[in-house]
């Protein structure tokens, strides 16, 4: 028994260690936030603020459009999430439950999508945006403007299904018992009132978890930003932050723009923690 | 023999939801893929110039003396990121497989690095290795070592971003880790301890070979991810000082989006696909003969 003890003490000791030097990055965000430019540039370390000076965030804040660019980046992320939801199970349904000729081979094809990085696809995506027919200035052939190039379709539209998505939701229906379906058919419902009626509401797992993933995906995204948006207004926060640091770095605001800018996923993520786990894990043991 | 010809029940509507998501797909994903391998045989500047080139910015490529560099950039930063990645994470998951006081609270504090932005991490990381008064040299001074210029030093800036990858990255490991293990019947370990082997020893004859197909996994995914390195490049070095931490994708976007060489470019993201595909594929050659082998 004491032996047994002593090891739990070893292994939380160890732990506690680890998770401190994990932790660390973001206690230093948090303190260094609330510092004065004088404690920062001090040659000696101090961890902490003699006093919090949380004006730094209001300065931070009102550098910049940051309501303009809170909000690109709150609207792309609910829209994004809330379509992708949809139309990634309504696939992942019919893929695991409709009966239709091509299903195998279509599904196939889009699984190719699991196993490309966006990064090599983000030219043509470019091109693709800019050559949207009839819009920003475009005519019928996709020519002669911009297309989708720096605007709300272009930060969203090819987000709002992916090959994961559609993926997982059907490896999630494919466990659904048979008789309910044969249930919803004697009583005569349609293959999308089956769809919206029964596995719709019996899909919150699915959706908590692929949610949580694509909302996080989402907000934390750069490079796409990066390569569509070019005017300021159009700048998602991810984008307003790397912008904030060109210059002169005035680390107090830059990190409390930061904080600002984590805040809200990782309380979003306290919070869902169970359905974040769920779906990385299910992702991860399908393979 | 009765010939009967299959009807399929639900043709329209299986179109139909499919529809959208498959269309989304394609256009973004599908035809994109085929407009690279396209592009990589033109010269084309985004505006009015796209002739055919054959095979000369592949020949180009080779010899583009900034391509190799990032080349090997990218191999040093995966062979470094991927191993302590993956087996930090298994560690972390072991000790975090039991019982005890602060469980929760270990698990998230190494999972929130990668909850994080990687923009917003490398803004951290930068005030960390800040030459003047940066984190790192501060703690650094109290034991009496000299500042070091981490990303502007030739020799450490790549090692710097390495070390910061492989601590937002572990969390991810340990979590798919943590439910492998959940898989693994107790009743394997109570009867290694009733033998008589040690706890180490049961790592090793026990953990280690029933967790082969998650390292697997974990290792495919490894080594796409950390073959298309770039987000933490871009923001914290842009590929300096003098090229050293450039990566494949960091060329990619620069001679793209900056020198607009998208013909060019192209050519080097088709590079970047040929090396994930072959990758992936010896993996899973590799990787399902070693467990069979294992169950076998």
């Amino acid at each position: 028994m004491k032996q047994l003890k002593w090891n739990t003490v070893v292994v939380i000791v160890f732990l506690g260690t680890a998770s401190l030097v994990m932790m660390t990055p973001f206690v230093i965000m948090v303190t260094t936030s609330l510092k004065t430019a004088a404690e920062i540039n001090s040659p000696t370390l101090q961890i902490f603020p003699h006093k919090a000076m949380f004006s730094n965030y209001l300065k931070a804040m009102s550098t910049g459009n940051w309501g303009r660019w809170f909000f690109n980046s709150i609207f792309v992320t609910v829209v994004v999430t809330g379509v992708s939801l949809l139309l990634n199970s309504m696939a992942g349904y019919a893929f695991a439950r409709l009966d239709f000729r091509w299903r195998t081979p279509l599904f196939f094809s889009m699984m190719v999508g699991l196993m490309i990085p966006p990064q090599i696809t983000m030219i043509p995506s470019f091109l693709i945006m800019k050559h949207i027919p009839l819009a920003g200035g475009n005519d019928l052939f996709g020519l002669g403007g911009t297309g989708w190039i720096d605007t709300y379709p272009g930060l969203m539209v090819n987000h709002l299904a992916g090959a994961f998505g559609v993926f997982l939701s059907r490896q999630y229906y494919l466990s659904f018992p048979r008789a309910l379906d044969e249930a919803a058919e004697i009583d005569g419902c349609s293959k999308w009132r089956t769809y919206f009626q029964v596995y719709l509401p019996l899909s919150k797992p699915l959706l908590a978890a692929l949610g949580v993933i694509k909302l996080t995906g989402t907000w934390n995204d750069y490079v796409w930003p990066l390569i569509i948006t070019n005017s300021e207004k159009m700048r998602t926060v991810q984008l307003a932050l790397t912008v904030f640091k060109d210059g002169v770095i005035q680390w107090e605001l830059l990190m409390a723009a930061t904080t600002v800018v984590t805040l809200p996923l990782i309380i979003i993520f306290l919070f869902t923690q169970r359905y974040f786990i769920h779906g990385l894990i299910t992702s991860g043991v399908k393979g | 023999m009765h010939h009967k010809k299959h009807r399929y029940r639900h043709s329209l509507d299986g179109y139909l939801m499919i529809l959208p998501s498959y269309l989304i797909y394609f256009i973004f994903v599908f035809i994109p893929i085929i407009i690279t391998i396209y592009l990589g045989f033109t010269n084309y500047d985004s505006y009015k110039t796209l002739d055919w080139v054959g095979l000369r910015n592949y020949f180009r490529l080779f010899q583009d003396p900034v391509f190799l560099i990032s080349a090997r950039n990218t191999v040093v930063y995966s062979i470094c990121v991927i191993v302590p990645q993956i087996v930090i994470g298994l560690v972390m998951a072991v000790f975090l497989n039991q019982e005890m006081a602060g469980r929760g609270f270990f698990r998230v504090s190494f999972y929130i690095p990668n909850v994080t932005s990687m923009v917003a991490i490398s803004m951290v990381w930068l005030w960390i290795y800040d030459p003047t008064v940066g984190f790192l040299n501060q703690v650094l001074k109290l034991v009496g070592i000299t500042r070091q210029k981490w990303l502007f030093d030739l020799d450490l800036a790549m090692p710097s971003i390495i070390i910061m990858s492989i601590w937002k990255l572990i969390g991810y490991n340990m979590i798919i880790y943590l439910a492998g293990l959940q898989q693994i019947p107790r009743e394997l370990y109570e009867a290694a301890t009733v033998d008589g082997a040690s706890s180490v020893t049961q790592f090793f004859k026990i953990t280690i070979p029933l967790l082969r197909p998650t390292t697997f996994f974990l290792f495919v995914i490894a080594c796409v991810q950390s073959f298309s390195v770039f987000e933490q490049v871009n923001v914290m070095t842009q590929g300096g000082p003098m090229n050293a931490t450039t990566t494949i994708v960091h060329q990619i976007y620069e001679r793209a989006f900056t020198n607009f060489q998208m013909g060019y470019a192209s050519a080097m993201a088709v590079f970047l696909l040929v090396v994930t595909i072959t990758l992936t594929m010896l993996n899973f050659r590799y990787g399902s003969q070693a467990s069979e082998s294992e169950i076998g």
